[in-house]
């Protein structure tokens, strides 16, 4: 198994930590909370005060950003009178056009959740920093929630498509491993079964927009419950998923996984370390091929060419001869390859 | 086999020879290795490299470059001297400002602070303001969620009062919480002490409203505040080795030892650089720390679109996001393709013209700089120099006569991070190999499309007159003018074409200096205007890719030497 990996968790400004350095916690875990104000009351104080409004700033006791109870002073002037908060919440803002302030009441409390399992290392600066008993996969790019679920393989090969008549009732709450691409129709259907969240080895920029859209004005509407994400391991395009490394998510099926789709990151539970990566390969090594025409193409690095080449695009620049998994010997620009190794390289 | 070894004397007088100059880019490392060379300082060596390869590597790739002309006495040691030998270096800073907004009008108070702020390093993280149709709750959420190292607060006009601007500071003072990161307050001066009260002691600095009237934005004073506070809040060890600061520096040494107004451009991965100088040395700069390559306005909705119309080649938009997208997963990577690396000038034509060109709309920025110095990969690296000159001249349209020159080995930056004392002296020194030149625009604004606006005649001391050549409204010409060789040119205006140089100036004589492409000779105006139809479109723009990469139809310089003087 791996050692620690470290997860931080942002926790916004005007939330209350609710667990302590040390604690152990578990991906469903409320780490923080905090209450969002609701529709604010506006409070005359002037005027109650039989002031003019420009006066305002300097009758205020209480200062933007102070939790008010109900009855708490808002305002006071020389002669011992007051202006009180009628309900309890948040002084949020003031007007010195009318010489009013607004209370805002705080609605009901929000968690924070970390949706990894772990312990609770340090608890500062807006963050919480978990130690993660998994590792952690990085991805190139994603869209949408922190989720956690059960990881399950969706697809047979690393570069079949992930088809929206794969996905039924049995993906609910999981976190299921797609090949090389899924359309905005099968991420809906999945979002709408339920499924936690998606890995991919690559998807069109225009399914990944066109599905973020729909999200949008679902949310506009009203109708979109539960979290999903969605998380891409090597690219955009038709990208299957190095076989290596779909060999190593298959290994880890049935385990606990923590997919963040905004941040392209896949945390798996309890995992043995996954195939690494290494830009510079060297000869003789596995390696992985960026940018078209051979986009997530896997081959052997058989020679690095001497001198400066220019592939078709004319950019002169170091070249490497890959023999790719299909047959095919071409010259690759060094910079678009990764050596692909078999556990990922310490440190 | 026998190796022979450098006598340690020869190997520590080379090793007091040589120096690195190195800009880390977050993608890509540039590097040179400068050396004494029959007295004099040249650049011996240059390369790039994707910045993960790391400095072993940049040593050994360095050396490889080298050893075919080294010594043989010291060619097997040349990794061990390139690690011993004295470097000058910048690098991209390793984050930006980030920054929370709040102000009074979305399209007026927020728009110009926003300018200012992406426009000297910042990046915003959240804004809202009063008319943005959000409730009070939603706009303190967004405002809250934010990771911020300052906050920018404006709003109201110098005339009158905006009670609303104290109603959105006041919300920063909630979202702040008392988290003790700085706020500047750059709205109406009236309520500057109001502001203040709602904050601790000293954690609000004034600046000069950016918004005074509803038709009046000055964006200076703000945007050098917040330069400042950049250094001050994110920086606190200097800003000298960043790359936007140390381009900026030579730039304005380039100026001032050649008493020329200089402009330089540099498109990295992630920045994006303008620095510009009069020929006292005064400089100004806007740095765009999400404007380069990896910048979000291309990937998001309706970038590609836009881009893909604006290829002289046919490309399927899809085709065109997945490219960008992968660009800004990958900067590190190259376009191996010719369809990716159309793509990947379609982004950096469209990057320049919405940040500094035309569509940017800077006033303040040079529109008839002398010299044009384009940096960063993707333009000093080109694959050809016609490419790199057509980058500059769509995606910025300078107007008027512009010298145009590449820092294609990147040596700029590192040699702006030398101390006051030395840039001068470090950039004398190389100034044989710091730029390339690649040849003299002369691009004219104004006449009608289809008429002549510009006849040029071109005259070299001692060789007969080349011309009237005659420029109708949206052509371009090429005319190869080598390197080290000057014309004069005779430019006449017509049909109420212009160079910038007095408006109503007809006739306009003027200095080219030749380079690798020669002279480039631009009416078609500015903005560059498109037909609407796809297929005219893209046959125009083919047609100036096409121009761009041909032989220059007329060749100046070896024209003249071919043609008896009497013709003259």
């Amino acid at each position: 198994m791996n050692g620690l990996t470290l997860h931080r968790v942002r926790v916004p400004r005007g939330a209350i930590p609710t667990v302590q350095v040390g604690a152990e916690v578990q991906p469903e875990q409320v780490l923080a909370v905090r209450r969002q104000p609701r529709a604010p009351v506006s409070v005359r104080v002037t005027s109650a005060l039989h002031r003019r409004p420009h006066e305002l700033a300097e009758l205020l006791v209480a200062k933007p950003g102070a939790r008010l109870s109900e009855g708490d002073p808002i305002a006071r002037d020389g002669d011992g009178h007051e202006v009180s908060a009628p309900v309890g919440g948040l002084l949020l803002g003031l007007s010195a056009a009318d010489g009013s302030v607004l209370v805002a009441p705080l609605g009901e409390e929000e968690a924070v959740i970390g949706h990894v399992r772990g312990r609770v290392r340090e608890i500062e600066g807006g963050w919480i920093t978990l130690e993660v008993p998994g590792v952690a996969v990085r991805g190139v790019g994603g869209t949408g929630d922190a989720v956690h679920g059960e990881l399950v393989i969706g697809v047979h090969g690393a570069d079949e498509e992930l088809r929206a008549a794969a996905i039924d009732v049995g993906a609910t709450g999981k976190i299921i491993v797609g090949g090389s691409r899924a359309s905005a129709e099968t991420l809906t259907r999945a979002r709408a079964m339920g499924v936690a969240g998606i890995l991919l080895g690559g998807v069109l920029d225009k399914e990944l927009r066109d599905f973020e859209a729909i999200q949008r004005r679902r949310r506009e509407i009203g109708g979109l419950t539960g979290s999903f994400g969605v998380v891409l391991l090597e690219g955009f395009g038709k990208v299957g998923i190095d076989p290596q490394r779909f060999a190593w998510l298959r290994s880890h099926a049935g385990r606990m996984a923590s997919l963040f789709g905004a941040e392209g990151l896949l945390f798996v539970h309890d995992a043995t370390p996954p195939p690494g990566r290494r830009t510079l390969p060297r000869v003789g090594e596995r390696v992985i091929a960026h940018r078209r025409p051979f986009q997530g193409r896997a081959g052997v690095l058989v020679a690095e060419l001497e001198d400066m080449h220019a592939p078709p695009s004319g950019i002169p620049t170091r070249m490497g001869l890959v023999r790719f998994e299909d047959g095919r010997l071409a010259a690759v620009p060094m910079a678009n390859l990764e050596a692909t190794l078999p556990v990922a390289p310490s440190g | 086999m026998s190796i022979t070894r450098p006598e340690p004397a020869l190997a520590a007088a080379i090793a007091s020879e040589m120096s690195l100059l190195v800009d880390i880019g977050s993608a890509w490392t540039k590097a040179s290795v400068v050396g004494r060379s029959r007295g004099r300082w040249r650049i011996a060596a240059h390369l790039a490299q994707p910045t993960a390869w790391g400095d072993e590597e940049l040593r050994r790739a360095l050396a490889a470059r080298l050893a075919p002309a080294a010594d043989r006495r010291v060619a097997d040691r040349l990794d061990d001297l390139l690690a011993g030998a004295p470097r000058i270096s910048c690098h991209t800073p390793r984050r930006a400002g980030r920054l929370a907004l709040a102000a009074v009008s979305e399209q007026l108070s927020a728009a110009s602070a926003q300018r200012a702020a992406e426009s000297a390093g910042w990046t915003v993280q959240a804004a809202a303001a009063a008319d943005d149709g959000r409730s009070i709750a939603e706009r303190l959420a967004s405002l809250q969620a934010a990771e911020v190292d300052a906050w920018l607060l404006g709003g109201g006009f110098e005339e009158g009062r905006a009670d609303q601007a104290l109603e959105m500071a006041s919300l920063v003072a909630v979202a702040r919480n008392g988290s003790g990161s700085p706020v500047i307050w750059a709205g109406a001066s009236s309520l500057a002490d109001e502001v203040r009260e709602l904050f601790e002691a000293d954690a609000v600095s004034v600046v000069a409203n950016p918004r005074p009237s509803a038709t009046r934005e000055d964006l200076v004073p703000l945007r050098h505040a917040l330069e400042e506070l950049l250094q001050r809040a994110v920086e606190p060890a200097g800003t000298r080795q960043h790359t936007p600061v140390a381009f900026r520096r030579s730039v304005a040494q380039l100026a001032r030892s050649t008493i020329r107004r200089v402009v330089g451009v540099d498109v990295g991965a992630r920045y994006l650089t303008w620095a510009q100088a009069d020929e006292d040395g005064n400089a100004e700069s806007r740095v765009f720390a999400t404007g380069g390559l990896s910048a979000a306005r291309l990937v998001t909705s309706g970038g590609p679109g836009r881009l893909a119309r604006r290829l002289p080649i046919a490309i399927d938009e899809l085709a065109v996001a997945d490219a960008l997208q992968n660009l800004h997963a990958r900067p590190g990577t190259l376009p191996q393709t010719e369809d990716e690396l159309v793509i990947l000038h379609a982004a950096v034509r469209q990057l320049l013209a919405q940040t500094v060109g035309d569509e940017g709309a800077d006033p303040d920025l040079f529109d008839d700089a002398d010299l044009l110095i384009g940096a960063g990969r993707t333009i000093a690296a080109a694959p050809r120099p016609a490419q790199a000159a057509q980058l500059l001249l769509d995606g910025i349209r300078p107007l008027g006569v512009t010298q145009l020159a590449l820092d294609a080995a990147g040596a700029l930056a590192p040699l702006g991070a030398l101390e006051d004392g030395e840039i001068a002296e470090g950039m004398g020194a190389l100034r044989d190999d710091l730029l390339v030149p690649i040849g003299t625009s002369v691009v004219c604004r104004g006449g009608r499309p289809g008429q002549i606006v510009m006849r040029v005649r071109v005259r070299r001391a001692g060789w007969p007159e080349i011309g009237p050549i005659e420029l109708r409204g949206g052509q371009l010409q090429l005319l190869s003018l080598t390197r080290g060789h000057e014309a004069e040119l005779d430019i006449e205006l017509l049909n109420g074409a212009t160079l910038g140089a007095g408006r109503h100036t007809a006739r306009v004589q003027a200095t080219a200096a030749g380079g690798l492409v020669g002279l480039m000779l631009d009416a078609r105006g500015i903005p560059l205007v498109l037909p609407r139809r796809s297929d005219d479109r893209r046959a125009v723009l083919a047609g100036w890719r096409d121009t761009f990469l041909r032989e220059p139809s007329i060749p100046v310089a070896e024209t003249l030497a071919d043609e008896p003087e009497a013709e003259g």
